[in-house]
């Protein structure tokens, strides 16, 4: 697909780039040929979007060449990088929910009527956009309200809206992490296409499961250098993670239960009319229980329930064999129960506010003193234990939490739970969004938990993740419990088969 | 649930007491629109107006928009008055030129309008009932200057620099002083939109600023007020010639105590009963004069309990 | 790398402080080379005291605004505060506490009546708040029949705001008591914000509420007792008024919100919500009124004293953002 005899559509060459007090890109070389899908990977800080916003643009580079087919070029603000035909599209979308998708497309630049330019002429511009998503093989309405369609489709717009302005290079920032199963297949099939139509597509992931399906070279980064590339063929995902951490892997595993332990948490018959049918499940003491299932399978809407943060219409909660009343996640807490949500930066944290305030909110009524102040040299010394036991990396105490790393964000956020005396820990995805160094540390604080005897319910669409860790594994499938395994007789196609039980057969070909 | 059916009962219930205002009338109807109703000057005026309807046996309506600056909330009383096709219209305009074209409309209906309090720029108004402020302003100025003894420096604390009756007051004030006596000083003319605790600040500041100050004229009841509270709080009181305007129990309490030296007041009450009576006179086709003036009154500790100055004060 | 960290970050904040103390200090400086009649006793009491009623509104507002909502009813609320206490004590003719107490406590119902429709009804502050501001107002005026209520039979009410307690300790000193009464709510507001489990909610809330939710606080009720703390500083507010002037005037209270939150926002807390402070809040209060009295006492003409209060607020808040980014 890509002979070096052809000539590489980007190249960058010797790329540095300082920030005040860091080096974020050292020696850094990237090179596109057209017609390629070539996957950008490493560990969060590893200088990938440092990079791609010198290509696009928005950062100017200290030293290097970038060649565009061939020639030197200077890209000092995006702009000039789009007409170079350059476009990326974000993780984020940059869409507006309420326009059309054809408005979308046009922004800023609609075709005006003739004669009258103070008018848009709506009519070519859906008609453009129509050939536009015929072009691309996109099944969409132009004449339709972004805010309509599905997270999927809307990602397709982006794309085809950075391809409107003729664009042979694209860049494909986290392209699946919204994404379910079967929209990252319609994905995947588009970007093919797209290549099979010359393009050069530069794919940053952190999803290296994937890879396989759908890159053909991957170059992978650390610590601002450059440290290799390689076809996808002759490469395997252990290869990548360890070139990308610098050290092969520790696998961690979960503890070895040794016998039976008390339910600490069992549930009846959960109903709700709408996602959640006649769940039933016990949770034991010292045990992580896995929840697998496709996205939408209901895990997050059971857990969201028993903790009281979504009304339930019907079922029975038991904590150690009582039956409670949890109307509001006050209650839940009350009884002991946590829950760590995968969007923690929405559901989580209050970003803006330092460590300590976060660690502290749920329990600090547990430091009150003197006429109800909170005593706050007893706050700090707990939120320092807490600290120094989950490994947080912080400058300080004071450090605002939207300033720390994905992985050290959900440390905090277990420090909460923790300080609060919380036994019963619902983790919500607890890895994603974390780098692969850093997940290995949330698995070992799972495993260091359920040693001091908590218990854990850990949703995870990552069926490695779930395979490796739990005890126990609950399957779900469109709000039903599927099935129940034991860890020992888990295996990836057990799971996938009750995860798709009772449903129109999936395409699945991810995992 | 709960809460959807108390605000539907809330909703209902100010509909039915809307309706029940808005009552049926005979006789003549007469719908008075001044250009205010918190204040108690616009009070007073009502009080006047609704004596005058109730001897001459007429019916009317008063009311006023919040400020003094909803100008085009007056012509939407003016318009919803004129709809309800009255034998006669009392209006105080806030803009002189604004409501022109509805008083057209006015004259149009065969429907006499009476201004009060202060003019508007047309003749259609059979007559306009008002005291002649600039000639009130210009009497205070020569009360001040007979009091600091001819010379000095003196300042002056407006409700607002855009109205008709802050308007004439300051240039009745301040052309009067500058025409006859030349040895004072106006060394500061500032506007406090009326409101007592900033005309206070002010006030206050203007007497740091100015140390030598020995008189200050407060042009309607807020900024007379500001004055006395700023002259109490710096200790001041009996080095500086307060001269204010209208009426209230704060001035009328500062005049009998001496701190204030007096004020100008106008007649309220009697421009709201003149008004009224105007307008039952023009009705009948009476013949009436252009202008009538509702008078002014300079009170000060002398004449206070004077019964004649008593009826026109408003506590 | 750790040190660095900890001490980037305090001079972050030091630099703040340094930005807001640093306007006030400069204005101060400015007009007294401008003017002798500027820094004397008398006028920085002056001062000061213009500061008292618009300072209790916005530490009022503080609290609301950090919470990541706004109360547009505190001005007219403080009439009504004010107007209630002249009710209780002229017309009913209760002892003076009982009716200061009441005008407070009008507030703390205002203030608490905002809180349940903002929390439990779901409206957005702004109606909510905008629907109380016209309620006060009416009420206010068809309470008092449209007429000021004077205190005049119970003297001790005006000693409340200017009477001078240190006046009587320290002879010469005479500072009113409205400045006293001020710097103690706006120490009790300090602690309140910084040191109680109050305080330590509100930010929360204001920085995500729906995380807070789920970290187990009562979001609904902790809004209610955050706008009743609210209408509590704006009813403090109110009877310092009608102290003040010896009267409730009904007709007085529409714009003084603006004033406040204009205030609050010189202060450096944010509309959107999770940050701010009180030190801020009274600082950016008094950087309103110096600003008033000192281009009076300049007579400088007061149609420009608006506009250069206008382009303080856009200045201060701007200098905020470009603090923030670099930050």
């Amino acid at each position: 697909m890509n002979e070096s005899s052809r000539e590489p559509l980007v190249l960058m060459e010797g790329i540095e780039k300082h920030f005040p007090g860091v080096y974020a890109l050292r020696g850094c070389r990237f090179e596109l040929f057209p017609g390629e899908i070539h996957a950008l990977v490493g560990e969060n800080g590893a200088g990938k979007s440092t990079l791609v916003k010198i290509l696009t643009g928005v950062h100017p580079k200290d030293a290097g060449k970038i060649l565009l087919r061939g020639e030197e070029m200077d890209i000092p603000n995006p702009r000039v990088a789009q007409e170079m035909g350059i476009s990326i599209v974000f993780q984020e979308f940059n869409l507006m929910p309420h326009l059309t998708v054809a408005q979308n497309i046009f922004i800023g630049r609609e075709p005006r009527r003739k004669g009258m330019s103070f008018f848009i002429d709506e009519e070519a511009m859906n008609q453009k956009t129509q050939e536009l998503l015929d072009m691309l093989h996109m099944n969409i309405n132009p004449r339709t309200k972004v805010k309509d369609l599905t997270v999927a489709k809307q990602q397709m717009v982006e794309i085809a809206k950075a391809l409107s302005f003729n664009s042979d290079v694209l860049i494909m920032d986290e392209p699946t992490a919204a994404l379910s199963e079967g929209e990252v297949e319609e994905l995947f099939r588009i970007l093919r296409k797209l290549r099979d139509q010359g393009l050069g597509i530069i794919y940053i992931s952190h999803r290296l499961e994937e890879l396989h399906h759908i890159a053909d070279r991957v170059t992978v980064m650390r610590d601002g250098q450059y440290i290799g590339t390689a076809c996808m063929e002759d490469i395997t995902i252990d290869q990548i993670i360890s070139m990308m951490v610098g050290r092969e892997i520790y696998e961690t595993l979960r503890e070895r239960r040794t016998s039976e332990s008390e339910v600490v948490l069992e549930v009846k018959h959960l109903w709700r009319d709408k996602d959640i049918k006649d769940v039933s499940f016990a949770l034991r003491k010292g045990e992580i229980l896995g929840f697998a299932g496709l996205v939408g399978a209901g895990r997050t809407e059971v857990a969201r329930a028993i903790f009281g943060a979504d009304p339930l219409e019907g079922g029975e909660i038991y904590i150690r064999g009582q039956r409670v009343h949890i109307k509001s996640p006050a209650d839940a807490i009350r009884h002991g129960i946590a829950y760590l949500s995968e969007d923690r930066k929405r559901y989580g944290l209050m970003l803006g506010l330092d460590v300590a305030s976060n660690m502290i909110l749920p329990s600090i009524r547990d430091f009150l003193g003197v006429a109800g102040l909170v005593r706050d040299r007893k706050v700090q010394e707990m939120c320092e234990k807490y600290v120094e036991k989950l490994r947080v990396k912080t400058p300080s105490l004071v450090q605002r939490v939207k300033n720390l790393s994905g992985g050290n964000q959900q440390k905090v956020v277990i420090a909460k739970w923790l300080m609060k005396n919380c036994d019963i820990l619902i983790f919500d995805e607890p890895t994603r969004g974390i780098d692969v160094g850093a997940k290995n540390e949330v698995y070992k604080i799972l495993n260091e938990l359920v040693h001091e005897g908590k218990s854990i319910i850990m949703i995870s669409s990552e069926l490695p993740e779930i395979l490796r860790m739990s005890h126990r594994i609950v399957v779900m499938c469109e709000g039903r419990v599927t099935g129940e395994i034991n860890a020992d007789d888990a295996t990836e196609e057990l799971i996938m088969k009750y995860a798709t039980t009772r449903e129109e057969s999936r395409s699945f070909a991810l995992v | 649930m709960k809460w959807s059916k108390g605000v539907v009962g809330c909703l209902v219930f100010s509909v039915v007491l809307l309706f029940g205002l808005v009552g049926a009338q005979e006789s003549y109807y007469i719908p008075m629109i001044s250009k205010g109703f918190q204040h108690q000057f616009w009070q007073a005026v009502k009080q006047g107006a609704e004596q005058a309807a109730k001897d001459l046996g007429v019916t009317i309506t008063f009311e006023g928009p919040e400020t003094e600056a909803m100008v085009d909330k007056q012509i939407e009383m003016l318009q919803a008055a004129l709809a309800k096709k009255p034998n006669a219209i009392g209006i105080a305009a806030l803009d002189s030129k604004a409501v022109v074209p509805y008083l057209e409309k006015a004259r149009e209906m065969g429907i006499p309008v009476v201004g009060f309090d202060s003019g508007v720029e047309s003749d259609i108004p059979v007559t306009t009932v008002a005291t002649n402020n600039i000639e009130a302003a210009g009497y205070a100025a020569d009360k001040m200057a007979e009091l600091i003894g001819g010379e000095g420096e003196v300042a002056v604390i407006v409700h607002d620099q855009t109205s008709r009756t802050g308007i004439d007051r300051r240039d009745g004030f301040v052309s009067r002083i500058k025409e006859k006596y030349p040895n004072i000083k106006i060394v500061d003319v500032q506007y406090g939109g009326g409101d007592h605790l900033k005309s206070a600040d002010l006030a206050k500041a203007i007497i740091q600023a100015h140390p030598n100050l020995k008189g200050f004229f407060g042009a309607n009841e807020g900024s007379a007020i500001g004055v006395l509270l700023a002259v109490r709080e710096l200790k001041k009181e009996g080095q500086i010639v307060i001269i204010g305007y209208d009426s209230g129990k704060h001035q009328i309490n500062a005049i009998r105590e001496g701190i204030m030296a007096g004020a100008i007041t106008q007649n309220p009450v009697g421009m709201g009963y003149m008004a009224v009576e105007a307008a039952v006179k023009a009705i009948k086709g009476e013949q009436l004069p252009k202008e009538i003036d509702s008078g002014f009154y300079w009170y000060d500790k002398t004449n206070i309990d004077d019964p004649k100055i008593k009826a026109v004060l408003y506590e | 790398m750790e040190v660095a960290e900890r001490t980037r970050y305090v001079r972050r904040e030091a630099l703040r402080q340094v930005l807001m103390f640093g306007s006030l200090f400069i204005l101060v400086v400015f007009f007294s080379f401008a003017s002798p009649y500027f820094f004397t006793f008398q006028n920085i009491i002056s001062i000061i005291l213009a500061t008292c009623v618009n300072g209790m509104l916005a530490l009022g507002v503080t609290f609301v605004i950090i919470s990541g909502g706004i109360d547009l009813s505190i001005g007219t609320v403080m009439t009504l505060s004010a107007v209630m206490s002249g009710v209780f004590i002229t017309y009913w003719g209760l002892p003076v506490w009982l009716g200061v107490l009441g005008g407070v406590g009008t507030g703390v119902l205002c203030g608490t009546i905002n809180g349940t429709v903002v929390s439990r009804m779901k409206l957005p502050p702004f109606i909510a708040t905008l629907g109380m501001m016209m309620i006060a107002k009416g009420l206010s005026l068809v309470i008092s029949g449209a007429v000021p209520i004077y205190f005049l039979n119970t003297p001790s009410f005006f000693q409340i705001s200017m009477g001078s307690l240190l006046g009587k300790i320290i002879p010469g000193l005479d500072v009113p008591n409205a400045i006293l009464i001020f710097i103690a709510a706006t120490i009790i507001a300090g602690i309140v914000l910084f040191r109680t489990v109050l305080g330590r909610y509100d930010f929360a809330i204001g920085s995500n509420e729906e995380a807070a939710r789920l970290s187990g606080l009562k979001v609904d009720q902790w809004k209610t007792v955050i706008y009743a703390l609210c209408g509590m500083f704006v009813g403090m507010g109110g009877v310092m008024m009608a102290s003040r002037l010896n009267s409730a005037q009904p007709a007085l209270g529409q714009g003084y919100e603006l004033d406040a939150i204009a205030a609050v926002v010189i202060g450096g807390t944010s509309l959107s919500g999770g940050e701010g402070s009180v030190v801020g809040t009274v600082v950016g209060a008094l950087i309103m009124s110096t600003l008033v009295n000192g281009l009076r006492i300049l007579s400088v003409p007061q149609e420009w004293q608006i506009v250069v209060s206008g382009i303080i607020v856009i200045a201060a808040v701007y200098m905020d953002i470009v603090r923030r980014r670099r930050g």
